[in-house]
């Protein structure tokens, strides 16, 4: 295992906060972190499988709601704040949509929502949850929602 | 083209991951717990916006003994590291009146210039006596000396082009000479490893930027072509001039530009090319001329080369060389040229001294013996380097040595364990290089003697071993292989 190279071509994108998704072994390591994680609840709460992929599935929602459409701006100040209006998700692939990156990462959380609803039988008040949480995510990923911000929340000062 | 071994790519992306949460997690206590505090902004915005400085405070402060550490000696194949300690976990440094004889691996030492030297030293010191530190003025007001046309005319003799014109700093040469080259409605295509000097100078000029993947020259024409084809943007007019930016020798991965294919793409397309040579001019071809000789490319094909006096000639500044018509442009509209202070005399003595040092015209073979000296060092070390079973990138001939570390914990106990060890080295991370590809940048001087880099490369098998960094396999010793062959008979 040790002896399996990838080889690394240096990604075309000045953006310094998007570059490292460019890289070989990023979905991955996003699939093995949830797979881990759901584990990791698994044995600290002791509940049932179902209700663990529900955790992961809603912990997963905030934390990349939080960090794909709700930060601005890259958390280094070298690129002196071209990105700043602009959140995690639209400064991906330089603002280029539906590459293979940004499918990828609108089909996990519709996977997740599949896994958590199934392994809980479709049971409420979970399913309401997971269905909240799947379309929250995906309609923010939408091509039309580029640098839209509803009702102003979010927007630039 | 690095080769990444998988697992390293996954554990690295986990542990940025896990520095990341754990920051998180730290700022959102911080800013739970200074709710109650008071603010003494008093109406006025704060300096940055809360989360620019996270990657500073957060992840870089953590490893700050690893960066900037003082030095109070020349930068010599071997000088003194002031030793320096840490109370509260990194966040402030205080220096002791300790200092460390440690080997220099750091420095852009390459023609070992950075200490005193017996011909230009003396001279230096002369040219201080009669000129002064300073000029103290810009060239245009009086600040222009005998010695700054006589360094212009040794620089562009150097080089092999017309003409030259010299600058205080290397960066402000590429940041300020830029926007006045070409400015709205020109194209810049650039590298997309350049330094940080070009993407400035870039932005500064106003002109509409596009990126090439490193060193592709096909990639160079493809992206030539669309642009081409598109024109301006919104109103497709042609471009009004198009420049291609590359560097000699890139100074994070050490491998030389792929110029000559990349000259032919643009006499094709009819584009200006732009060569920086800051770390390859008087570093690398046989006499010292930068990657133009080494790569056989004539200088006349290249339209404007910049290169920096800071990495082979032990001084600092830049200069650009190119065309008569060129230059005298330049000394009419470049900012740097008009309003900022003219190097330094003694700076330029240094110049002119190694230059003719280089060159063998100060009556000694010092200067060949030099370049000799740096070829071979840097190729024995890398060879050696590679035999051990480290990655080690770039190309042969190339001063710059990089290893590539890969996860961010190795980042301080390389540095940490060499350091012990008393060899000096310097990393380099995230945002300097990609998120994945953290590195030991060693530039090799020609003031190494062998058994320093011995000592280096004993130091570096041990802390490789110990920090786990030996990704690729190591050649078995030749002693082994004869030994087993005796044992079969």
């Amino acid at each position: 295992m040790a002896n399996l190279y990838v080889t690394a071509v240096p990604p075309v994108d000045l953006n310094k906060n998007t570059e490292w998704f460019m890289y070989p072994g990023v979905w991955t390591t996003y699939i093995l972190i949830l797979f881990f994680s759901w584990l990791l609840v698994l044995s600290i709460f002791g509940c049932s499988p179902g209700m663990g992929w529900t955790i992961v599935n809603l912990a997963h929602f905030c934390v990349t709601y939080q960090f794909f459409h709700w930060k601005k701006g890259t958390p280094f100040a070298e690129d002196q704040g071209i990105y700043n209006g602009l959140t995690w998700w639209e400064q991906v692939d330089n603002g280029k949509q539906l590459t293979r990156n940004r499918k990828f990462l609108t089909v996990v959380p519709v996977v997740l929502y599949l896994i958590a609803s199934h392994t809980t039988d479709y049971q409420h008040p979970m399913l309401f949850f997971n269905t909240l949480a799947v379309i929250v995510l995906v309609i923010a990923k939408f091509p039309n929602m580029h640098k839209v911000r509803i009702f102003g929340i979010n927007a630039d000062t | 083209m690095i080769a990444i071994p998988y697992l390293a790519a996954l554990t690295t992306y986990f542990s940025y991951g896990l520095l990341f949460a754990f920051g998180q997690i730290r700022d959102f206590f911080r800013k739970i717990l200074d709710w109650s505090g008071s603010n003494n902004l008093q109406g006025y915005a704060p300096i940055c916006v809360a989360h620019e400085d996270f990657y500073v405070r957060r992840l870089y402060l953590r490893i700050q003994d690893c960066f900037g550490r003082p030095i109070t000696s020349a930068p010599d194949a071997w000088f003194d590291v002031v030793e320096r300690y840490s109370n509260d976990n990194n966040k402030t440094l205080k220096r002791t009146t300790n200092i460390s004889r440690c080997l220099n691996l750091g420095s852009y030492n390459y023609l070992g210039f950075a200490a005193a030297d017996e011909y230009c030293t003396p001279r230096v010191i002369e040219s201080l006596r009669k000129y002064s530190p300073s000029t103290c003025s810009s060239r245009v007001d009086a600040g222009t000396t005998a010695l700054h046309n006589e360094l212009e005319k040794c620089v562009a003799d150097f080089v092999g082009k017309p003409a030259a014109i010299v600058f205080g700093m290397g960066y402000v040469t590429n940041s300020a000479i830029l926007p006045v080259l070409i400015g709205k409605g020109g194209l810049i295509i650039s590298d997309s490893l350049n330094h940080n000097s070009i993407v400035n100078g870039a932005r500064g000029s106003g002109a509409t930027i596009r990126v090439f993947q490193h060193n592709t020259p096909s990639h160079l024409e493809e992206v030539l072509r669309e642009q081409l084809a598109e024109g301006q943007p919104r109103t497709h007019r042609p471009w009004k001039k198009i420049m291609v930016i590359v560097e000699g020798i890139y100074s994070m991965e050490g491998d030389l530009c792929k110029l000559p294919e990349i000259i032919a793409i643009c006499k094709k397309y009819k584009a200006y090319i732009y060569l920086d040579e800051a770390h390859s001019i008087g570093a690398v071809g046989k006499t010292g001329k930068g990657v133009c000789e080494l790569l056989g490319v004539d200088t006349a094909d290249v339209d404007i080369m910049m290169g920096t006096f800071t990495k082979s000639f032990g001084s600092c500044g830049g200069y650009i060389a190119g065309s008569k018509e060129l230059i005298q442009y330049l000394k009419y509209t470049c900012p740097a040229h008009l309003y900022a202070t003219s190097i330094s005399p003694p700076a330029a003595e240094q110049i002119k001294s190694s230059i003719k040092v280089i060159l063998g015209e100060d009556g000694s073979n010092r200067g060949p013996q030099k370049l000799a000296q740096i070829r071979e060092n840097s190729n024995f070390f890398r060879s050696e380097l590679q035999k051990m079973g480290f990655e080690v990138i770039g190309d042969d001939d190339s001063p710059v040595v990089p290893i590539m570390l890969y996860n961010p914990a190795k980042i301080p106990a390389f540095s940490r364990e060499c350091l012990k060890q008393n060899v000096a080295v310097v990393m380099v991370a995230f945002p300097a290089t990609p998120l994945l590809l953290a590195r030991v940048r060693v530039c090799i001087s020609a003031s190494h003697t062998k058994e320093d880099l011995v000592k280096a490369l004993k130091v570096f098998d041990q802390v490789g071993d110990l920090v786990g960094i030996k990704y690729f396999p190591a050649e078995p010793d030749k002693e082994q292989e004869e030994d087993k062959i005796v044992k079969l008979d």
